[in-house]
């Protein structure tokens, strides 16, 4: 079984070495946010502090919010490959393969891990560059916390995929998700600066936490409640995907 | 038998839209008997169920009512000893478009079990039989529908399966590796293992298979070697066009040497063996009958005309 999944993450990493094009791509969008956005919070009372005044501080409330969306934007459409796959026989091929079904979508989700993760490396690497710093504690446990958001929302993506099976009507039901989680996390912004009733709307929004674990992360603050709380929620939920997209893979058959 | 089938039924419920759902009764209860090293074939048109029967017996979907023994294991409750004994190459191929092939295959061979060096030495021999090793790097995207289709069949024997299941395998490919592909079967054959193929071409089901049946409409309609079921008309068949097709086939019916007419379309089909020493005679029993031909000809009866036989319709025209 460990066999198995090891063997579909080499053959996906391998895919990914021989066209490392679009995980780059994916980092653009990230960066544009950090050298054209984060400099217009200079000015904002965030991050605790009355007025933040330097890009560094601005960074180190704006650099989590991004790097969540790297997690929850790049994750949630890694499932698009896999509608292909159940036209093209690909899928069908392997079902009937002495293949340990689990170990065909893991091998996926831990290669969305990985590059995930060494797209955070890089998201973090700019920020440091443009004058955030980060002690290494924060930047390992964060890393740990991109992780474990992208294996609940690439899971919960491959989940979407085989479920639904079809590219316009995925594409809907991620862009209609993916916008209100995203202004409901607080990932431009903090969600303090809304009002009562946005943030306790936030409280219901998984993504949420994860932000503001982020946060506290990059803050120094590790003995901060949403840390533990984050990653509890996002492992639960991971493995609550995982399996539907496991068992959404055995009926593909009809 | 390396396959014994006994009722299998496969009926889907298809959605149609607007949360309305249709049943599809795909498979209608078919029996099976594949022997050991035996090419076994399905013919029939397109919609008659024979992806449908395939894929229940390589375990890809459970049938709805009947059983099967594949390779001698259930293929409902012993899904995976069966999967280890079989190879499958579905209708679509199933080649991963953003790999080079050797990938593909290299993948396959290490899933059944092998290590990273024999599962090496396990390609580059396929890659060889299929003459595919100048194209194995490339991502298989780039390649022909033909190339796709022999890295599939390359993958579908990695793991020297007893049983392989290939569906519609010569779809799409010219005539050189059609060909081509008939030697790869029969030298499968010739080393023992037991191939069941899908098609809808009556030549290949005729040349390359022991043993065939015509399936229709999810159904059995005849079973046997193409010789036998060629028997069963006769052998050679007189298509005739004549204007008063009515009193042609009653005349024809009544000839000693005639065995069976059939009526299709504007042709009237006249069964009979040994056709060239009977041809003067059917002739002039018609010109006897003051009946003007059209046009005629004599040929070969073939699988075609079993298949009209049971059917009513000529495979040409149902696929
Ligand atoms: N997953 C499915 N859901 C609903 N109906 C299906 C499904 N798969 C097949 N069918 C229907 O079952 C019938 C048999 O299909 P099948 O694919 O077995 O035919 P086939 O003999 O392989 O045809 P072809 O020569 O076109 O490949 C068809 O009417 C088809 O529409
Ligand atoms: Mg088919």
């Amino acid at each position: 079984m460990f066999r198995h999944t090891m063997l579909f993450l080499g053959y996906e990493l391998g895919n990914v070495r021989r066209n490392p094009v679009w995980p780059l791509f994916g980092l653009m969008q990230p960066i544009l946010y950090l050298l054209l956005f984060a400099p217009l919070l200079t000015g904002l009372p965030i991050g605790g502090k009355p007025s933040g005044g330097t890009l560094a501080n601005a960074l180190l409330v704006f650099t989590p919010g991004v790097m969540m969306m790297v997690a929850l934007f790049g994750s949630l459409f890694t499932g698009f490959s896999m509608i292909n796959e159940t036209r093209n026989g690909v899928l069908e091929r392997l079902a009937v393969s002495p293949a340990w079904r689990p170990a065909i979508i893991l091998g996926r989700v831990l290669k969305d891990m990985i590059v995930l993760i060494l797209q955070a490396i890089l998201v973090m690497g700019v920020a440091v560059l443009m004058g955030l710093r980060l002690s290494l504690p924060a930047v390992l446990l964060m890393l740990l916390l991109m992780a474990a958001t992208g294996l609940f929302a690439s899971s919960l993506s491959y989940g979407l995929a085989l479920s639904i099976r079809d590219e316009g009507g995925m594409s809907q039901v991620v862009q209609l998700f993916t916008l209100p989680l995203m202004l409901l996390a607080g990932m431009m912004l903090p969600i303090s600066l809304g009002p009562d009733w946005m943030q306790t709307a936030a409280r219901f929004n998984p993504l949420y936490y994860s932000v503001e674990a982020g946060r506290a992360l990059f803050a120094d603050n590790f003995s901060d409640g949403s840390i533990p709380l984050a990653f509890g929620l996002f492992l639960v939920l991971a493995v609550l995907s995982l399996g539907w997209a496991v068992r959404s893979m055995k009926r593909i058959a009809g | 038998m390396i396959i014994e089938a006994h009722g299998l039924r496969k009926t889907f419920t298809a959605k149609r839209g607007r949360g309305r759902t249709e049943e599809v009764e795909a498979v209608r209860g078919i029996d099976l008997a594949v022997d050991e090293g035996e090419v076994f074939a399905c013919l029939g048109p397109n919609g008659a169920g024979k992806t449908t029967t395939v894929r229940m017996l390589a375990t890809f979907t459970a049938p709805t009512s009947g059983t099967a023994r594949v390779a001698g294991h259930d293929v409902v409750n012993e899904a995976g000893k069966v999967r280890e004994k079989i190879g499958y190459v579905s209708q679509a191929g199933g080649v991963d478009d953003n790999a080079p092939g050797r990938e593909s295959l290299l993948l396959a061979a290490r899933i059944t079990g092998l290590s990273r060096k024999q599962a090496l030495v396990r390609a580059d021999e396929l890659l060889e039989t299929f003459s595919l090793t100048e194209i194995a790097n490339r991502p298989a995207k780039t390649l022909s529908g033909g190339q796709k289709r022999r890295f599939a069949l390359a993958i579908g024997l990695v793991n020297r399966p007893p049983l392989i299941f290939l569906d519609e395998p010569t779809t799409g490919l010219d005539p050189q590796n059609r060909a081509n592909l008939w030697d790869e079967v029969r030298a499968l054959r010739d080393q023992g293992t037991s191939v069941l193929l899908t098609t809808h071409y009556l030549d290949e089901a005729d040349a390359l298979c022991d043993r065939l049946v015509i399936i229709d409409h999810g159904l059995i309609v005849a079973e046997g070697t193409p010789g036998e079921l060629k028997k069963e008309v006769a052998g050679d068949v007189v298509t005739l066009r004549i204007d008063d097709q009515a009193a042609a086939q009653e005349l024809l019916s009544a000839q000693p040497y005639i065995k069976e007419t059939q009526a299709e379309g504007d042709a009237l089909r006249a069964y009979l063996d040994d056709g060239e020493h009977n041809l003067p005679a059917l002739l002039r029993a018609l010109e006897a009958g003051g009946l003007a031909i059209r046009s005629i000809s004599l040929d070969r009866a073939t699988l075609d005309d079993v298949f009209l036989r049971h059917t009513g319709r000529s495979l040409r025209d149902a696929a």
